[in-house]
């Protein structure tokens, strides 16, 4: 299938930086055209990324839309893009967010328009190349691409402690992916390949002693990412300080490079390593889920308490992959997407508010919803759907990851569900003292409500939250066959044993 | 043993030409006076620009020439070419900083051929003795140069230090080669490394660590690297980029040459060393570099730990090894020349207030600079898509599949400690904003070097980017110098 005479996959991978060059080229003081430029490119990627709905077989667990290059001969690397369903609905999910938050930027960023644009373009490149790619050296590519636009978005809009937190993101995940390198390299010598699709069909050819240490080093680079504890401290800086469209593209999508990595790579590749590190892996789950849950209790900003929920949030993910049935597994891949809609929103939100005052200190606010009553209904939609309210979105997920997980450990399973009843108090909490009781502050009495753009931001995320909680189906359908394929390689005994 | 007929002076003829230009320099500059500062270093680039010509035309021959002295295999041209890229970039940029800062070109431009005609010979040497005559060739420009500016404490030091320390390394180097002729009888790399083999061992160990420590001293390898942040800090920074890569690159080509020829049968030994020298010297480079405040010292130590880098490759060895090698030479020599073009831009007349504030807010001021200094920032932390990760990334392949899987991390544990003062350099010009828009009165202004530097820098970048993207461009001519051998 191909757009323009460009096979799609290329296209999306590569149609934000045809949009960067475009948003450079454009004169510095025309700042509208430049917000004009950067919203249509951002639009149009959602749009095609749509068009691949019509050409993708959701029945089949395998990579699709397969685009094969020589890349580097002498390296055995290739120009190597596929995508399946798990790809499809985290491109899917990219491409909306960037849209949403170029969108929610009209108005929010003044200074340095052309670069800021650029980087957020750039960024998205990265993004959808990290989902689609199926060689790991272009995968490394890709996942260090991402790095430099964001440590820039976080470093010139951010806030005041900008410098520190955007020095620490792009250290910590530095970090991080050098280990990936190395890991890598080393299960490139035992394949002597690159291809994902290669190595999967190859089996396990290589010891599990050497996998256990290519998990640990791959593990060190998504566990950075995702952010599981230990690992977490940069992502409330990070978020704190990064202008709202940042927080939403990071919270959004860039956490989910950590765990579709590890879903990738580290389960299939490695799939002894992953057999015996996977309860490690969910006990770290499970201390992120309590310990992100009663950090978020205790903020004062409203911003890092919803950092610090992601921390808990993405814990049910992980441990929805580190339960290694298929049933987790799937409600995994969806908490992801929930996950970025739903925290996505709630940093829009937060910004609505932030734009308006200039704060996010949770006792400045009080009594807004009787001002601003549109802002106080999306609000409320975003806590429910983060607390798991059935008929919402992340019910579906958190439902799927706690009956996947029943049959491996009922303790893991009762240690999670109490994480859910904790962020149900943080969420409902900070509701609370934010939209009800008496205005305290004057200057929260002329508030203005919603603005149609503000709104038609939001609009995409709330139908989506509904959607998918009511009628889930079409997006189960899609992640079915290749999680299913996944667990399938790395936990065979699951599907002996009797039921 | 007879000259092969029909080579004649052919082989030699990149040398030749370099001399010619040499001298002719030094006569363009007596005779054009104070006008014509400019008009040595002309005569000096088209004089590297018709050695590039001549060394393309060289005829690749695998055996050894004059008497078994020479040798010019694809494997010598690849450096040469290498070298004659470094000599060219240091020329480029010295044009605007001599007109500035006074100070006879010349003489600069002269040494720095000579210089260039010791190391294309040296690359070429097959027997001890031409070997060390080269390597003193290269040595003595290269001392003078660190302390042209006479009347310049800094620089007068680096060139004293330079010639005190390096004079030494060099008697310790020849020692260990007259060892090498002692043990074997033989000067010819291609009789005395098989005599070598066959030898009293410990003696052969002692020879090959005194022939190594001078070379090392040279590559500027941790521990034998005293020298270089001083020579690197004080000498002029258009020959900085000279000294910092140009002998860099004829040591890793003698090195790599004196460990298949000379002590090929103690692969072992010298592998072991070169690992511990690897980690040692990335270590120490970027950790030193981590404390500078001045952007030219820690340019220098970053041109230390990126040296390291190479020692890996020289460790890992095999095809691959050697291949990574060569590859990321050419990638240090393009990336250290952006990182000291990248001084002149602070570079305020008092020549040694080099610290990195001067580079706040260079994203407004000059955002295309900004955007060529970022990619050879990235490059030189080895960020993908330049040719500093495809480089690291080779030498990091070779090791791992030698087995030295903790080199390796080492290695990409040093990327990532380095991007912590590369990023100062980041931060410093697109998070800050310049501390005060009007320059000191009486000073030079960054802006004077401006023009030239951004030209510079846009080059190399350019080049980085297209190495990054492309790594065949390079691999293929890397992979056939090293089979060739």
């Amino acid at each position: 299938m191909n757009v323009l005479g460009i096979p799609i996959l290329t296209f999306i991978t590569f149609f934000p930086v045809a949009g960067m060059l475009v948003v450079l080229a454009l004169p510095a003081s025309s700042a509208r055209a430049i917000k004009l430029a950067a919203n249509i490119f951002t639009g149009l990627e959602f749009a095609v990324t749509l068009l691949i709905l019509t050409r993708f077989d959701a029945g089949s667990g395998e990579m699709q839309l397969v685009e094969r290059l020589p890349w580097i001969k002498s390296l055995g690397a290739q120009y190597l893009l596929g995508i399946d369903g798990i790809s499809l609905l985290l491109v899917l999910l990219t491409s909306l967010l960037t849209f949403v938050a170029t969108l929610s930027s009209w108005g929010a960023v003044t200074g340095r328009l052309k670069e800021y644009y650029a980087f957020m373009l750039l960024l998205e490149t990265g993004m959808v190349g990290v989902f689609l790619a199926l060689d790991l050296l272009l995968f490394y590519v890709f996942w260090e691409v991402v790095l430099v636009p964001m440590y820039f978005l976080i470093g010139i809009w951010g806030g005041e402690r900008r410098l520190y937190a955007a020095i620490k993101f792009f250290l910590y995940t530095l970090f991080g992916s050098v280990a990936m390198l190395v890991g890598i390299l080393v299960l490139r010598a035992g394949h002597h390949s690159f291809d994902w699709m290669a190595m999967v069909a190859a089996g396990s050819v290589i010891p599990a002693a050497l996998q256990g240490w290519i998990f640990l080093a791959f593990f060190l680079g998504f566990a950075i990412k995702v952010p599981m504890v230990p690992f977490h401290t940069w992502l409330p800086d990070a978020h704190v300080e990064a202008p709202t469209a940042g927080s939403v593209i990071l919270a959004g999508v860039l956490l989910k490079m950590g765990s579709y990595g590890f879903l990738r790579f580290s389960l299939p590749l490695l799939p002894d390593a992953a057999r015996r590190y996977a309860p490690a892996v969910a006990v770290l789950a499970l201390v992120a889920i309590i310990y992100g849950a009663l950090v978020s209790l205790m903020q004062k900003d409203m911003k890092k308490l919803i950092a610090y929920s992601s921390v808990s949030h993405m814990g049910f993910v992980m441990l929805g992959l580190a339960a290694l049935t298929p049933m987790a597994a799937k409600g995994a891949v969806l908490q992801m997407i929930n996950h970025g809609l739903s925290t996505g929103a709630l940093f829009l939100v937060v910004g609505v508010l932030y734009e308006r005052r200039h704060t996010r200190l949770i006792s400045e606010f009080g009594g807004l919803a009787s001002r601003m009553p549109v802002y106080a209904a999306v609000f409320l939609i975003m806590t429910m759907s983060s607390i798991g309210l059935p008929g919402l979105n992340g019910f579906i997920g958190e439902f799927m990851i706690l009956m996947g997980t029943f049959p491996v450990s009922w303790l893991w399973t009762a240690v999670a569900a109490t994480g859910i009843v904790l962020g149900a108090g943080y969420m409902l909490w900070l509701y609370q003292r934010v939209m009800f009781g008496a205005i305290v502050h004057p200057a929260n009495e002329s508030l203005k409500d919603l603005t149609v753009r503000e709104f038609v931001t939001f609009l995409p995320l709330l139908v989506l939250v509904f959607w998918i909680g009511i009628f889930p189906k079409p997006f189960l359908d899609v992640i079915d066959k290749p999680v299913e394929k996944i667990i399938r390689i790395v936990n065979p005994a699951h599907f002996e044993a009797p039921r | 043993m007879i000259v092969p007929s029909g080579y004649g002076l052919r082989p030699l003829a990149p040398e030749l030409v370099l001399l010619t230009a040499a001298a002719a320099a030094l006569f363009v500059h007596l005779f054009a006076g104070r006008r014509g500062r400019r008009a040595a270093g002309y005569v000096a680039l088209a004089g590297i620009g018709a050695a590039g010509f001549a060394l393309a035309l060289t005829p690749p021959s695998a055996g050894p020439l004059f008497g078994g002295h020479f040798v010019a295999d694809p494997f010598a041209l690849y450096f040469k070419a290498a070298i004659l890229l470094a000599g060219a970039l240091a020329i480029v940029m010295a044009f605007r900083f001599f007109d500035v800062e006074g100070g006879e070109p010349g003489e600069a431009y002269t040494l720095v051929l000579l210089a260039m005609v010791g190391m294309a010979a040296a690359v070429s040497a097959a027997d001890v003795v031409t070997t060390y005559v080269s390597f003193e060739l290269f040595a003595i420009p290269s001392y003078v140069l660190a302390g042209i500016f006479k009347k310049e404490r800094r620089s007068a030091e680096a060139g004293i230090k330079y010639f005190f320390l390096g004079t030494l390394s060099s008697a310790i180097m020849l020692l260990g080669l007259a060892l090498v002729f002692g043990l074997t009888g033989s000067t010819a790399y291609a009789e005395a490394g098989p005599a070598l083999a066959g030898a009293e061992g410990r003696a052969v160990l002692v020879a090959m660590g005194l022939v190594f420590a001078g070379l090392f001293f040279k590559a500027a390898f941790v521990p034998f690297h005293m020298w270089a942040p001083d020579v690197y800090e004080g000498a002029p920074t258009p020959l900085v980029i000279f000294l910092s890569t140009a002998p860099k690159a004829a040591v890793v080509a003698v090195l790599v040459r004196a460990m298949t020829s000379l002590f090929g049968a103690y692969a072992a030994e010298w592998r072991l060393v070169l690992q511990v020298i690897a980690v040692a010297t990335m270590l120490w480079g970027n950790l030193a570099a981590l404390t500078q405040k001045s952007l030219k010292r820690m340019m220098g130590y970053s041109a230390i730990a990126q040296a390291g880098y190479l020692a890996i490759g020289l460790a890992a060895w095999g095809e691959a090894g050697r291949t990574a090698v060569l590859f990321y030479i050419v990638a240090y020599i393009v990336m250290n020349a952006a990182a000291f073009g990248l001084v002149l831009l602070v570079d305020k007349g008092g020549r040694f207030d080099e610290s990195i504030d001067g580079l706040r807010g260079l994203a407004r001021r000059a955002p295309g600079t900004a955007a060529s200094v970022l990619v050879v920032l990235l490059s030189l932390t080895g960020i993908p898509p330049t040719a500093g990760f495809i480089g690291k990334y080779l030498l990091f392949t070779a090791a791992v599949e030698k087995g030295m899987i903790l080199l390796a991390a080492a290695g990409a544990l040093n990327s990532a400690i380095s991007l912590f003062y590369y990023f100062r350099i980041g931060r410093a010009m697109f998070l800050e904003e310049a501390a005060s828009a009007v320059p000191e009165a009486g000073s030079q202004t960054p802006e004077s070097f401006s023009r030239d530097v951004t030209i510079f820098l846009a080059f190399c970048a350019a080049v980085l980017l297209s190495l990054g993207l492309l790594p065949t461009l390079l691999t293929t001519p890397a992979v056939s110098a090293i089979l060739s051998r």
